[in-house]
């Protein structure tokens, strides 16, 4: 065969075809859609921003004066803070986790891909690739950083009171930098992982780069913090550059297949967030490695089974057990819980009851893999001769029971803390049932339907269906800790708590498995 | 005659589970080797592992004597394979996406060569249209431009004969005739006994035991007698 060519005269032809084809792309696009059109698009997207970035002012303004006037009192939903952890140490760690996230999300998405058509288009082409992933990634990289230092800003101004307005701004860019760092390290990961041409074959192989990555992002989460001078930003910056003179040159050596994976789950996730499908969104980032053997509890399910009812509940509570992620992400929730609650000066009540119901929700979420995938093929359901009821009962109840084990746990931790009495393990426990079974009516939301008009309130006109669809699940889940948070302002738990926690967790549990799933 | 493509020992599948029986088989410079199968039998498994698009379980396949890498600049120049990936840019025409093989192929006069495939391929009419807005044949026949207007030593095609009419199926015949009489190696997955007849050198039909039979007895299989 021929020798490896990758000549500047076929790095040319490579970046004809993209200019060829984006140039095409954009005839196209121009020669359908009108000024006026584009005058409408701008001007709803302008209006849009606008009211968005002023309500978030507006609110982060208002949080950082209620910090400001907390940090000179006294005040928590716990009673005996006997850790206290300095409040730069929780942002530090705040830092990190969405350096992290962002890191893993690059690294789901590609970060370099190409799309459907470009894999069968031009991949398959005897040129160079890099004209044709390093355009894209590179707008990716500087995209991140911009949004990331723009979503950083206020951040800045909640946690750090008394920084001066120029250390908030270096700051942000700070967080910037280090967020495109994060794309640029997935990127690594891609090419060392895959290729073999950087360092060696499979030598840094996905854990080991996933721990570099993450020791990189942890030395880059303390850098926003330090912000005393213009040094941070400038070291953020060389080390973005220096990384990026070691991704651009071999952009185009990352595999084929890496490619296109990397372009289907971008795709599928961009297409399900412009749908506002939040379970969509979870099946394309969730996806994982097919494997030929069922997995874990084999032999459980093997073992023989009376009645279709304890058939389908060993079948479902074997698939939890397979489909659903580590137990890393429920603890990780946990503890942010429970820091949060022990950092210096503390947030303000509301906030702190605030985390615990975005911790329990995301946990929750986290537990309803086999609701979604089931919820694809609704013929399932039908295959036992059981009502549709009892179906819905079998596929809710390891949701429930994990949910339950989860909010005992946060629940004995914050008694620990002085939160409240003993009593509240089993609130929370109780609160578990109903945010379990929460899960099973998100899995079944329909994607909302934006031509239903909106309906006209005294506050003007809400699209009251589309709230509706995008609420689905999490109204249940939210109703379900009420209780509990009554218990946590009050900082005790009367009776009358329990029995609201146990009449709204039996109610929602009856709600969902009595309820008809909506189907699109 | 040069020997193209060499599978040896080829197992395919996915997640670790064989499809088929393991694969071996040489194609040389003007030959067509036909596959064969049952729905499910793994012959798609088969072109896809030898075109590089997944990952073999275990076995070689060469290439011009080299293992199959898809990322090689020189494999991609080589081999040109067809599967039913109904895949195009929203926004080129048919006469677009054929100019763009056209040109990443650096062939001489790439304008001139579209026009031929457009007039082979009774595409001329709808040359200006996005691929949305064709039939599924004509998508097909597309596909089948895209794939022949290129030079290459080794043409993979996955069913071609598929949405296409009878008469088209029987041009298709012919043009992948001379593609091997003009020195080109041929893997052909096929459910057409006729395509199979009017093409294929040797036969391989796939199943728990892959076995080789003239194109005959495979047309015959094919027709399940």
């Amino acid at each position: 065969m021929l020798a490896l060519d990758r000549s500047p005269r076929h790095r040319e032809l490579a970046a004809e075809i993209v200019r060829f084809t984006r140039r095409s792309t954009r005839h196209y696009k121009r020669s359908r859609i009108s000024w006026g059109t584009r005058f409408v698009d701008v001007y709803s997207w302008g209006l849009g921003i606008g009211v968005s970035l002023t309500i978030a002012a507006s609110f982060v303004l208002a949080l950082r004066n209620e910090i400001a006037h907390r940090a000179s009192t006294t005040g928590s939903i716990i009673g005996e803070q006997w850790l206290v952890l300095p409040e730069p140490v929780l942002w530090t760690a705040v830092t990190f986790a969405a350096l992290l996230v962002i890191s893993n999300l690059a690294r789901k998405l590609g970060p370099m891909s190409v799309n459907g058509a470009e894999s069968s288009w031009w991949l398959t082409l005897p040129v160079d690739r890099r004209p044709m992933v390093l355009p894209p990634f590179l707008r990716k990289v500087a995209l991140t950083g911009a949004g990331a230092a723009v979503v950083y800003l206020p951040f800045s101004m909640v946690t750090a009171v008394g920084r001066a307005p120029l250390d908030h701004v270096l700051a942000s860019l700070t967080f910037g930098l280090a967020a495109a760092i994060a794309v640029i390290l997935a990127a690594l990961q891609q090419l060392a992982f895959i290729g073999p041409r950087l360092l060696g074959p499979r030598l840094l192989g996905p854990r080991l780069g996933r721990t570099i990555a993450a020791a990189v992002l942890l030395a880059c989460a303390v850098l926003p913090a330090l912000t005393s001078s213009g040094w941070p930003t400038a070291l953020v910056a060389v080390a973005a550059v220096g990384l990026l003179a070691v991704v651009v040159p071999r952009a185009g050596q990352v595999r084929g297949d890496e490619l296109v994976r990397g372009g289907a789950v971008a795709g599928h996730a961009g297409a399900s967030l412009f749908m506002m499908d939040s379970n969509e969104v979870l099946r394309a980032l969730g996806g994982t490695r097919k494997r030929v053997d069922g997995g874990r509890a084999a032999r459980y399910y093997g073992r023989p089974a009376q009645g279709p009812l304890r058939a389908l509940i060993r079948a479902d509570v074997v698939a939890f057990l397979r489909l659903n992620p580590p137990v890393t992400p429920p603890i990780l929730w946990l503890a942010a819980c429970i820091t949060i609650l022990l950092v210096e000066g503390g947030l303000p009540e509301f906030a702190q009851l605030a985390v615990i119901v975005i911790a329990g929700c995301a946990t929750a979420s986290g537990l309803g893999s086999v609701a979604r995938r089931t919820a694809l093929v609704p013929e399932l359901d039908a295959m036992l001769p059981l009502h549709q009821a009892l179906v819905r009962t079998s596929r809710t109840l390891m949701p429930c029971v994990a949910m339950s084990v989860w909010m005992a746990a946060l629940s004995s931790l914050l008694v620990l803390l002085g939160a409240a009495n003993p009593a509240l393990i089993g609130v929370g426990a109780l609160a578990g049932v109903g945010m379990g079974a929460g899960t099973l009516r998100a899995a079944t939301r329909t994607p909302p339907d934006w031509t239903a008009p909106p309906v006209e309130t005294p506050f003007g006109p809400v699209p009251r269906a589309q709230l509706g669809s995008l609420m689905r699940g999490l109204d249940v889940t939210i109703l379900a800790t009420v209780p509990l948070l009554v218990a946590l302002y009050l900082g005790f738990v009367p009776l009358s708590v329990v029995a609201v926690q146990g009449a709204f967790s039996a109610g929602i549990f009856l709600l969902v498995v009595l309820t008809r799933p909506k189907r699109s | 005659m040069g020997t193209v493509l060499e599978a040896e020992g080829l197992v395919v599948g996915y997640a670790g589970a064989p499809v088929c029986g393991e694969v071996s088989a040489t194609v040389n410079a003007g030959e067509v080797l036909g596959i064969v199968g049952v729905n499910g039998a793994g012959k798609s498994t088969v072109a896809r592992t030898i075109a590089g698009r997944q990952a073999a379980l275990a076995g070689d396949v060469k290439v011009h004597g080299l293992l199959i890498d898809p990322d090689a600049v020189p494999f991609r120049r080589q081999v040109s394979a067809v599967f039913d990936d109904d895949l195009f840019f929203p926004s080129l025409t048919v006469r677009e996406h054929l100019l763009l093989i056209a040109r990443g192929h650096s062939l001489n006069d790439p304008e001139a060569r579209v026009e031929e495939e457009l007039e082979f391929f009774g595409l001329m009419v709808r040359s200006h249209a996005i691929p949305d807005a064709l039939s599924s044949g004509q998508r097909r026949r597309l596909l089948l431009a895209a794939g022949l207007i290129r030079p290459s030593s080794l043409l993979i095609l996955d069913e071609p004969e598929q949405r296409l009419d009878p008469q088209m199926r029987v041009a298709l015949g012919e043009r992948i005739a001379e593609h091997a009489r003009d020195g080109g190696a041929v893997l052909l997955v096929t459910h057409d006994p006729q395509l199979l007849l009017a093409t294929a050198s040797t036969c391989l039909v796939i199943d728990e035991e892959v076995r080789e039979f003239d194109p005959e007895q495979g047309a015959s299989i094919i027709a399940g007698s």
